[in-house]
């Protein structure tokens, strides 16, 4: 049927006149890395992923569900549709939170799927725009490399230290800000020295070593919430772990997997899978690090030569909250008394399906009260960066999220920085006063204080 | 939601029109947004709609609908899309309203027993909202994470639990329709019993969205069983199993649901998202719910176990909490959905039958399995005769669709030459219209249209849906037809 408007017909030629891949082409995915036809044929389209999606919750639009984007990229390879801006925009608003694939009978993996296909779409169509220049500034420019991440922590510590934070929140040079930029630098965490270099690269156990265990520091996380990362460090050696920091890992890729930047993603799981050789062990403590990790097997599918490498190196992968767990953690004796609820970072419960531990070890901490987070494990629209691209809908979330915290806790806990950032956001925004942490801070601050009790009894005696 | 604006503009006045009333953020007309509605749970059958409204209250949808009859182009009420006869399918060119953004619950009445529903509130969501207060809602259909309220009522919608509380149309107080020439009626009257003149809440509810567009349900709601208990039994031999849904039901304990799946299916799910660890070997499991006052729960499930123990079973066990009496629901629930881990498409049918044809009937079925080299896997509520034969098939591979096509029409043929039916849940849809000449002759699908003809005149509203097109027949059932883009 006649669409009119020119204008998306003559960008799609643009596009097939591009450089397509020479070896093969699935319908109209023409570029390198094509999408795996087996995620959708898996789909027969039953829709029980719907209600699980947030986006369709609240669109209430097909093409904005997970069984409608598998219908668009199922489309485009049999060429019924072009790769074109029409097409990226459902593929790029889905939040790559993976409700959808807890909530399949068939386990379709759609997360997968959208980031094979903005691969495909990020090939046809370079980013232009806000979105261009974001792209190429933070994801290519500074996420890549830990020194310039590092120096961009610098410039915040010394944006918050030498007064320049104040005098800009009191002159109002932030209205110049778009809104959801300006609500972002309103809950900047007291930024620290990153620990990746700061600390030894083996830190040694407390006590007998039972085992050497790889971190990834993150680079969010580690620019970000250092605190966080020394925090974990020190439940691991007090657990009786060895903690090694290789300084050559980097960022895990996520940010780029999920923006179609699936070049640069190879190349930081290259160097991160080289720098934890060693290592039988790689935990995180960022759910969205984790999850790319372990999946750093489907991003080299099509690579027959490192599939076999990624596979190991994934299967090493686990989330910090889940190793403790597992590994009998010492039960802390000092009483933390507090009220806290627990949300679901998406890419630890939907992405590896835990849920369970992290709440187990807050449960176990004496004095922790836990209130229930309705529909905690629906997107706080954190989702990365969604939040800078998609400020509207990651708005619309977070005031779901907020208006579900239950009103008597003093704290909310979770696994994954950019959920952190998210949620304090929205503690500021709606004018609340729950204290945003990781998981592991709260047992951190348990051992901690079962130390000084220790210490303060001997001094008694 | 997503602030971007579309760049480009639609050509179509009817498009331009829609716009106009109701907000470019309300209308979908790209081709890459329509192809989503290009078929809803039912994929054998694809059509791309002319454009997608969405409507959020009744006056809107009554001044749509007086548009498009001005204009003289069909449309379809549409809600979540999970409908398994392609009902909400369109042919080509039909216009979709979307009914899930009016999902708000606008009265409850506990005392009374009794909610009024905007027709997009999700089936699920309906039970979870009134849970804390002891009371559900009981049609259950599989896809109720998603399904709607309204889509339920249009379908006459069933589930695992109608055998003892009966499907939507049992559960439908009120409704407020947009007739398809626009006018607004409201119909039934809030629970009174047995009103005098015709019964047209049961007229509407199960019509398909042919007679007109549900914009407000009055449901009823129900208190909590005191308590339940589930079952699973495991037989080697199917005939055991019939015999013992048989017998269960003549011991005269009604149970709430009474499930049956056979090894095929079990293959599905055990190796979906919800494994139970069914044995891979069993013939066929049996899923009883008994559930109501506590006293006597135990009588029935002692009861029902001594069906199970003569009837050979091999094991028979009661879920011993909440947490395994969910996994087991959640193993069934997902069953259809889960068929996509063991074939890249499947068929469902629908069919019914008298309860002591079961054994004959799957035998019957099994041969047509053979006769079309598709393998057929059956879930079905065994309870109330309901059997979902699940034709499995790979749609890229040719003439398989077309096979399967005709497999499920055979399977139908079997269930009405018994004195069953076609359909006890799914609806007929564009599916399985020509199928209604099994059970209806030239005469009685007459009638019925005439009736269509009094509420949708012009029959802009859904055409082509639920009656076979005149002269067409079922041998010449031609491969379904797509529609190019």
């Amino acid at each position: 049927m006649s669409m009119g408007g020119d204008k998306l017909v003559h960008s799609v030629n643009n596009v097939k006149t591009g450089a397509p891949c020479d070896t093969k082409s699935l319908g109209n995915f023409l570029w390198e890395d094509l999408p795996d036809e087996k995620k959708w044929e898996d789909c027969v389209h039953c829709g029980l992923c719907l209600e699980a999606c947030p986006t369709y919750q609240e669109t209430g639009e097909e093409q904005h569900s997970p069984r409608g984007r598998v219908h668009l990229v199922k489309a485009v390879a049999e060429g019924k549709l072009d790769v074109n801006e029409a097409f990226s925009k459902p593929i790029f608003d889905c939040l790559d939170c993976r409700a959808c694939e807890t909530a399949c009978p068939a386990d379709v993996q759609v997360g997968g799927l959208i980031e094979e296909a903005r691969g495909q779409i990020r090939q046809a169509m370079p980013l232009t725009g806000f979105a261009g220049v974001l792209s190429k500034t933070a994801l290519k420019g500074f996420f890549p490399y830990q020194k310039r991440m590092n120096t961009l922590g610098g410039l915040m510590r010394f944006y918050q230290k030498s007064g320049i934070q104040s005098a800009v929140r009191k002159t109002g040079l932030l209205n110049v800000m778009p809104t959801h930029l300006k609500d972002m630098e309103a809950i900047l965490p007291k930024v620290d020295k990153p620990i990746l270099g700061r600390y030894p690269e083996i830190v040694p156990a407390v006590g007998a070593p039972k085992q050497r265990v790889g971190m990834l520091t993150g680079c969010v996380m580690d620019v970000m919430f250092s605190d966080v990362n020394e925090a974990t460090v020190r439940v691991l050696t007090h657990n009786g772990f060895e903690v090694g920091l290789p300084t050559q890992q980097g960022c895990c890729g996520a940010l780029h997997i999920h923006a179609g930047d699936r070049e640069t993603g190879k190349k930081l799981a290259k160097q991160n899978m080289e720098a934890f050789k060693d290592y039988d062990k790689v935990l995180v403590n960022a759910a969205g690090c984790g999850c790319a990790l372990q999946e750093y097997d489907e991003l080299f599918r099509n690579d027959p030569e490192m599939l076999p490498l990624a596979k190991e190196f994934s299967a090493k992968v686990e989330d910090v909250s889940k190793f403790l767990y597992d590994n009998d953690f010492k039960r802390p004796k000092a009483e933390i008394k507090t009220k806290i609820t627990y949300h679901d970072a998406c890419h630890l419960a939907h992405g590896q399906g835990v849920r369970f531990e992290p709440r187990q070890l807050l449960k176990e901490i004496p004095g922790v009260e836990m209130v229930d987070l309705p529909d905690a494990d629906r997107c706080c629209g954190s989702a990365g960066i969604y939040n800078l691209t998609h400020p509207e809908m990651a708005g619309a979330l977070l005031e779901r999220k907020m208006d579900d915290v239950p009103d008597n806790v003093e704290m909310i806990s979770m696994g994954n920085p950019g959920c952190m950032l998210q949620i304090a956001m929205g503690v500021e925004k709606y004018g609340r006063s729950e204290k945003v942490v990781h998981t592991v801070q709260l047992l951190d601050w348990a051992y901690e204080k079962e130390k000084k009790e220790a210490v303060d009894l001997m001094k008694s005696k | 939601m997503f602030g971007k604006k579309r760049k480009k503009q639609c050509s179509d006045p009817v498009v331009q029109q829609l716009i106009t009333m109701v907000g470019e953020s309300e209308v979908l007309y790209l081709k890459e947004e329509l192809i989503a509605y290009e078929c809803d749970g039912y994929t054998m059958s694809k059509g791309m709609p002319r454009a997608v409204v969405f409507v959020n209250n009744t006056e809107q949808v009554s001044e749509v609908v007086k548009l498009l009859n001005k204009e003289k182009v069909p449309f379809i009420a549409r809600g979540a899309g999970t409908g398994l006869s392609g009902g909400a399918t369109p042919f080509g060119g039909e216009v979709i309203i979307s009914l899930v953004r009016m999902k708000k619950m606008l009265h409850l009445d506990l005392e009374n027993r009794k909610a009024v529903i905007e027709p997009g509130y999700v089936n699920l969501k309906l039970t979870q909202s009134i849970s804390d207060k002891g009371y559900y809602y009981a049609p259950d259909p599989s896809s109720q994470y998603a399904c709607t309220v309204g889509g339920n009522v249009a379908e006459n919608a069933g589930g695992a639990h109608c055998l003892k509380y009966g499907v939507t149309t049992n559960h439908i107080l009120g409704l407020e329709i947009v007739l398809p020439t626009g006018e607004i009626v409201e119909i039934g009257d809030d629970g009174i019993p047995d009103h005098p003149g015709y019964d047209l809440l049961g007229l509407l509810t199960g019509s398909e969205g042919t007679l007109g567009i549900v914009t407000k349900i009055t449901v009823k709601v129900l208190k909590n069983p005191e308590d339940k208990k589930t079952v699973l039994a495991y037989y080697d031999d199917i005939n055991d199993a019939s015999q013992s849904v048989s017998d269960i039901i003549s011991t005269g304990i009604i149970p709430a649901a009474l499930e049956m799946m056979d090894s095929i299916a079990i293959e599905g799910v055990e190796s979906a998202a919800y494994p139970v660890g069914h044995p891979s070997d069993i013939a066929a499991f049996l899923l009883i719910e008994v559930d109501g006052i506590s006293a006597g729960i135990d009588d029935q499930i002692n009861e029902i176990l001594t069906v199970c123990k003569n009837n050979n079973v091999r094991k028979v066990k009661v879920a011993k909490d909440e947490a395994e009496r969910g996994l087991w629901w959640a193993n069934r629930k997902t069953g259809f959905g889960a068929m996509g881990t063991i074939s890249p498409d499947y068929l469902v049918q629908d069919g019914v039958i008298p309860r002591t044809r079961l054994p004959e009937v799957l035998g019957e079925i099994a041969e047509i399995s053979i006769k079309y080299k598709l393998r057929i896997a059956n879930i079905f509520h065994a309870g109330d005769g309901n059997l979902h034969p699940l034709i499995l098939f790979d749609a890229s591979i040719p003439g398989q669709s077309e096979r399967a096509s005709k497999a499920g029409s055979e399977c139908l043929k079997v269930c009405a030459d018994v004195g069953g039916s076609i359909t006890g849940e799914h609806g007929v849809g564009i599916e399985k219209s020509a199928e209604m000449r099994f059970i209806f002759s030239e005469e009685e699908v007459a009638a019925q249209t005439n009736i269509r003809a009094v509420f949708n005149p012009e029959n802009l509203l859904n055409p082509g849906k639920l009656f076979p097109q005149p002269g067409r027949c079922v041998e010449v059932k031609k491969e379904p037809e797509k529609v190019e883009v």
